[in-house]
């Protein structure tokens, strides 16, 4: 009988090709990935009105919870409505012009559109409130935002918490003025886990530690589901 | 303790079943058959509470209903000699759960309340949960869900709205266990009452044949429910040491 390896020397050089199409096509999905998943930005989207939170909460000091006074008591922090802006500004420089928008929003009777800048997926359950109360500054996830004129966090370009896409021109310009402050981190799960594991609650307030973590605040139903 | 050590540790740990020693709660549901007329007020409260999909004709054909809690009928006899038995069944929340063990991401796992927990966004959907519950209480979306107006706008917003692809199941309610957390932490109290936690079905439940509370309490309603001669688990014999206790119906002879 006469036997050959030609078959068998054939089918090995298919199987090559094939591997070797496979770790084209591996290397080529892992950069791919990385240019589109892995691409920092900052998002700033533009308000209806020019809000300056360098000027009241960094220039006038006004502290965080003045205005966002849901922050400790609710999951959510709460955007003040427009009669907290009226609270003040009804004496305090009614003249400008981006005052005299906000009065126009409050005799029409209107709530001012305020875009939402930190916004966390869906599947995400977080509570303001155990934060501000365990004494965690609004600073260590939100970034220096009393140095900030329009508020600006790191985005990736197609995950992570912000979905703004913001264009190259708003960031020059929002570079410019808040002379580049803006939140420390991506909000991902990884900014929360290492925090928690980090630190402990002792008589309701949060203290650093060398292992722990929070108790209960590991577990994955704590905030998902 | 090196990082290697770290690792065995913990894996050691986490290879046990019911791999926590102690549960810091262990929440516990009794059913009273007895108590129970098969009403289903608490399969709507289910429905209603946790977001759960209506999946419509085409979908329930198939069976691909997703009713995290039903009611079983079991007939027995002959017409018209015919005697009904009803069951609710959900998830039993097993201490040694064959479902955990075969999830390949951990998206199910034991949480230190005796929880058998189910992480949606981590859940790749590969169903073999489903395929060892001995319950059968695992629902898979296969679709994408919506909901007309205005039904939308009672969807409830502590709980995720799941998408297609992922499995899912009763869950104890846990936003409501962690509102009762939260609420106890305000108080500045360490533990939750007893009591305090009530599950959508329980809460709604108008002949009060369920109750929810905390096993590792003696004194807790549940604890002493179990010590009774009427409880029983489903499917004992598995040794699948279920947190849902039923009782018994008393049969009288008529
Ligand atoms: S009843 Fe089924 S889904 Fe629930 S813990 Fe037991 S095995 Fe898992
Ligand atoms: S405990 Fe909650 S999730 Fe479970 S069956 Fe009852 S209502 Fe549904």
């Amino acid at each position: 009988m006469n036997v050959s390896i030609q078959p068998a020397l054939k089918s090995l050089r298919t199987a090559a090709l094939i591997a070797l199409f496979a770790l084209i096509g591996i290397c080529f999905g892992y950069f791919f990935n990385f240019l589109v998943t892995d691409n920092p930005q900052v998002s700033a989207p533009e308000q209806p009105i020019a809000f300056s939170h360098k000027i009241h909460a960094g220039d006038n000091e006004i502290p965080c919870q003045y205005c966002h006074t849901e922050a400790r008591r609710s999951p959510s922090a709460g955007v003040p409505s427009v009669s907290k802006c009226m609270g003040c500004h009804t004496e305090v420089a009614t003249e400008s012009p981006l005052i005299r928008q906000v009065t126009e929003y409050w005799e029409n009777k209107e709530p001012i559109p305020w875009i939402k800048v930190h916004d966390l997926p869906d599947f995400v359950h977080f509570t303001h409130k155990r934060h501000v109360q365990a004494g965690v500054a609004c600073q260590t996830c939100h970034g220096p935002v009393e140095t900030m004129d329009r508020i600006a966090v790191h985005s990736r370009n197609n995950d992570g918490p912000t979905l703004f896409a913001s264009t190259t021109g708003q960031i020059t310009n929002l570079e410019a003025s808040n002379s580049g402050a803006t939140q420390n981190d991506h909000w991902e799960m990884g900014l929360c886990l290492n925090c928690h594991k980090q630190h402990d609650v002792v008589d309701g307030k949060a203290v650093r530690v060398a292992e722990g973590g929070f108790d209960n605040g590991l577990d994955c139903w704590t905030c998902h589901k | 303790m090196s990082f290697l050590d770290r690792i065995a540790e913990g894996w050691r740990k986490n290879r046990k079943p019911g791999y926590y020693e102690n549960f810091d709660y262990h929440w516990t549901m009794t059913i009273d058959l007895d108590q129970c007329s098969g009403c289903g007020a608490c399969v709507t409260a289910c429905q209603a509470e946790n977001n759960l999909p209506i999946v419509g004709e085409k979908a329930f054909a198939k069976g691909r209903e997703v009713k995290w809690l039903r009611m079983e009928h079991y007939w027995e006899g002959e017409y018209p000699d015919v005697k009904l038995n009803i069951i609710p069944m959900l998830c039993q929340h097993c201490d040694n759960a064959p479902c955990e063990t075969v999830c390949p991401v951990s998206a199910t796992y034991h949480n230190q309340d005796g929880l058998n927990t189910q992480i949606y966004n981590r859940c790749i959907g590969t169903r073999s949960c489903a395929v060892y519950c001995p319950y059968e209480v695992r629902y898979f979306n296969y679709n994408d869900h919506t909901w007309d107006s205005p039904l939308d706008q009672q969807l409830n917003p502590d709980v995720s709205v799941r998408e297609k692809g992922v499995m899912e199941k009763c869950t104890f309610c846990i936003q409501r266990v962690r509102q009762a957390k939260d609420t106890a932490k305000d108080d500045g109290r360490r533990r939750v009452r007893d009591g305090e936690v009530q599950p959508a079905c329980v809460q709604t439940c108008p002949s009060q044949a369920m109750a929810f509370g905390d096993r590792n309490d003696p004194e807790s309603n549940v604890s002493q429910t179990l010590a009774g001669p009427r409880a029983y688990r489903v499917l004992d014999e598995l040794n699948t040491k279920s947190s849902v206790v039923y009782l018994k119906k008393v049969e009288t002879e008529a």
